[in-house]
């Protein structure tokens, strides 16, 4: 067999298996029974390993790092102990289990050189939970090729160990209940909203209601927001762009790409502006973030609206169309943004202040038209 | 098959070694002798490879029953689905709808898998990441890729039309529009039934829709 270069501990070093002559001597009987490979925690391996908190793989012959590793940085032992080899094969040497390991273990873990991102895993000391795969391989029904048996499994949980990073960091950024929120809504809500947003002038109540100091998710409340609304209306907005260049003949997939991160560059510096605005205004109010991306998110459906006249009906349906969602929009916005502002508990606040909440809204909408225009001109030229 | 191809020059390869080792006197007789056994023989040859592949699926954990049950499901979108078919993520049907897809492109003059694998790939992710968000219980990827890849039949039908006709008329737009709405629709029934969400079948048919619409510009400019 030939010498593999796989990652170790401290970086990648060069494994060389053995075949498995040398094996038999230096198994005892409980490692040999244990060959048949299992991706589930092994009392077996962990018994041949001679430790407790021996995370590892059902094979209890592996590819192991050389005698002298010592403090395991935990990345390194999950996907590590990952090999499931179709060939049992040991590495160069007895496995000791005690020695250097335990004094190893009395001493101070070096730092480790990964974050331990491993939540679930760390807390169980005996197990590594499987990538969602409690199989039993027969060593004869595998790939010929244990080398490729190997990349197989290390890859299937490098790409497990990935996506419960991706999960760590996401939830770190991202409050996802607080995400689902603006998503709880119903098609009956989303038919409402958008005939609001198309024509507001004959709506009265615009507070959004509350049920002991939580506000009422969008399903129950036609004046809460909502993102659900904003984002298909992006999303919709990007497909029309391109569809609309695609008829002028002037389409190509890098003017979508241009198209919808111009969109979103936009989204971007509204919002920051808003919060900027809300923050130096002391507006106090529960007006998060989520809730500034889900109003400055509904001219979308005003631009989408603007651009399907003006494909239709030409230039000057266009204008007609931007002129009418822009007023809408701006009443829409004026009124939530009002109230919202306001808060459950609705303090008079200083008249200072409140002029400046009031500038703030105003400014914020007379904005719309303008992005509006400068968005969608070139589509229905 | 192919592999039965070979297997039919090695048999008729060791007929013919066979042949000439025995000496046999009259040539017509043992001839007719032979292919008899041999059309005995080629059956059970074929036989066996059939049986091996039905264990080897099985193994495999590929259920064509299961599969034709879900294409049923898909193919009639006005009857209610059952919730309980997408318990087990099966990926082979879609991967094969893929395939068809892109091979019926293919025949159409447009070597576009690149682009097929793309926006499968990104519309997963993005309805896997709104249907999480959207359902009080989450769904995984596997089964989001699913059901998206299971209601991709019918535009496999509909790219099998533009390998006759073009479909840049105002008859292939509207079948197009028919096709969009049909998968669309099936797809969210099935994650209807399956994540148990009551009144936003048509919240989550529209970013079905905009996702085969995707499919539908490929197949029809």
């Amino acid at each position: 067999m030939d010498p593999v270069l796989l990652p170790g501990p401290q970086g990648p070093q060069i494994f060389t298996p053995i075949p498995s002559l040398s094996l038999a001597s230096k198994l005892d009987n409980q490692e040999r029974s244990s060959c048949l490979i299992s991706i589930r925690p092994h009392e077996a391996a962990q018994r041949a390993f001679g430790e407790s908190e021996r995370r590892g793989y059902g094979l209890s012959l592996g590819l192991r790092s050389p005698r002298t590793h010592t403090g395991l940085p935990s990345l390194g032992k999950g996907p590590w102990f990952g090999l499931v080899l179709g060939v049992p094969v040991t590495y160069s040497g007895t496995y000791k289990p005690t020695g250097s390991k335990h004094r190893a273990r009395a001493a101070p873990d070096p730092p480790p050189l990964f974050d331990d991102t491993s939540g679930a895993y760390s807390s169980q000391p005996g197990g590594y939970p499987a990538p969602g795969a409690d199989v039993t391989f027969n060593v004869n029904h595998l790939l010929g090729d244990p080398m490729a048996n190997m990349a197989m499994a290390y890859g299937s949980s490098i790409a497990s160990h990935g996506k419960d990073m991706v999960h760590k960091e996401l939830h770190r950024f991202v409050s996802v209940n607080k995400l689902k929120y603006f998503f709880a809504v119903d098609t009956a809500y989303v038919a409402k909203k958008l005939g609001l947003l198309v024509f507001p002038y004959t709506h009265q109540n615009w507070e959004v209601q509350y049920s002991r100091d939580v506000p009422l998710p969008p399903r129950q409340d036609l004046n809460a927001p909502d993102l659900y609304i904003p984002t298909m209306a992006f999303i919709t907005y990007v497909l029309l762009a391109g569809m609309a260049l695609g008829i002028q003949k002037r389409f190509s997939p890098e003017v979508l790409g241009l198209c919808a991160s111009t969109a979103l560059v936009w989204v971007v510096i509204e919002v920051l502006a808003l919060l900027l605005g809300v923050y130096l205004a002391t507006v106090r109010s529960d007006l998060s973030t989520f809730h500034l991306l889900a109003y400055s998110g509904y001219k979308y459906v005003g631009m989408i609206l603007s651009v399907l006249t003006g494909l239709v009906f030409g230039s000057d349906g266009y204008y007609v169309a931007w002129a009418w969602t822009s007023s809408a929009l701006m009443y829409f916005l004026v009124r939530s943004l009002r109230t919202a502002a306001l808060g459950p508990d609705s303090v008079g606040g200083s008249a200072p202040r409140q002029r400046l909440q009031l500038y703030l809204t105003l400014g914020a909408a007379a904005f719309q038209p303008l992005i509006i225009y400068w968005l969608t001109f070139h589509l229905v030229r | 098959m192919s592999n039965l191809g070979q297997f039919d020059t090695d048999f008729y390869q060791s007929n013919y070694t066979i042949d000439n080792q025995e000496q046999s006197c009259n040539d017509s007789n043992a001839y007719g002798n032979l292919y008899g056994s041999g059309k005995i023989l080629l059956k059970f040859i074929f036989r066996a490879y059939i049986l091996s592949l039905f264990f080897l699926f099985s193994e495999l954990g590929i259920n064509f029953d299961h599969i034709w049950q879900k294409t049923l499901t898909v193919l009639n979108p006005l009857k209610p689905a059952d919730g309980s078919i997408m318990n087990e993520t099966d990926l082979t049907g879609p991967v094969l709808f893929c395939v068809a897809l892109g091979a019926t492109l293919l025949l159409a003059g447009k070597v576009q898998f690149g682009y097929v694998y793309g926006i499968s790939a990104i519309g997963c992710l993005g309805i896997h990441a709104l249907l999480n968000l959207m359902s009080s219980s989450g769904v995984s990827c596997g089964c989001v890729a699913s059901v998206l890849g299971y209601c991709l039949l019918p535009m496999v039908i509909l790219s099998s039309f533009a390998i006759f006709f073009s479909l840049q008329d105002a008859f292939g737009i509207v079948s197009a529009l028919v096709i969009i709405g049909w998968c669309s629709l099936s797809a969210s029934k099935i994650f209807i039934s399956a994540l148990d969400m009551e009144g936003q079948q048509l919240l989550i048919a529209y970013p079905c829709a905009l996702f085969y619409g995707l499919f539908a510009l490929l197949t029809v400019f």
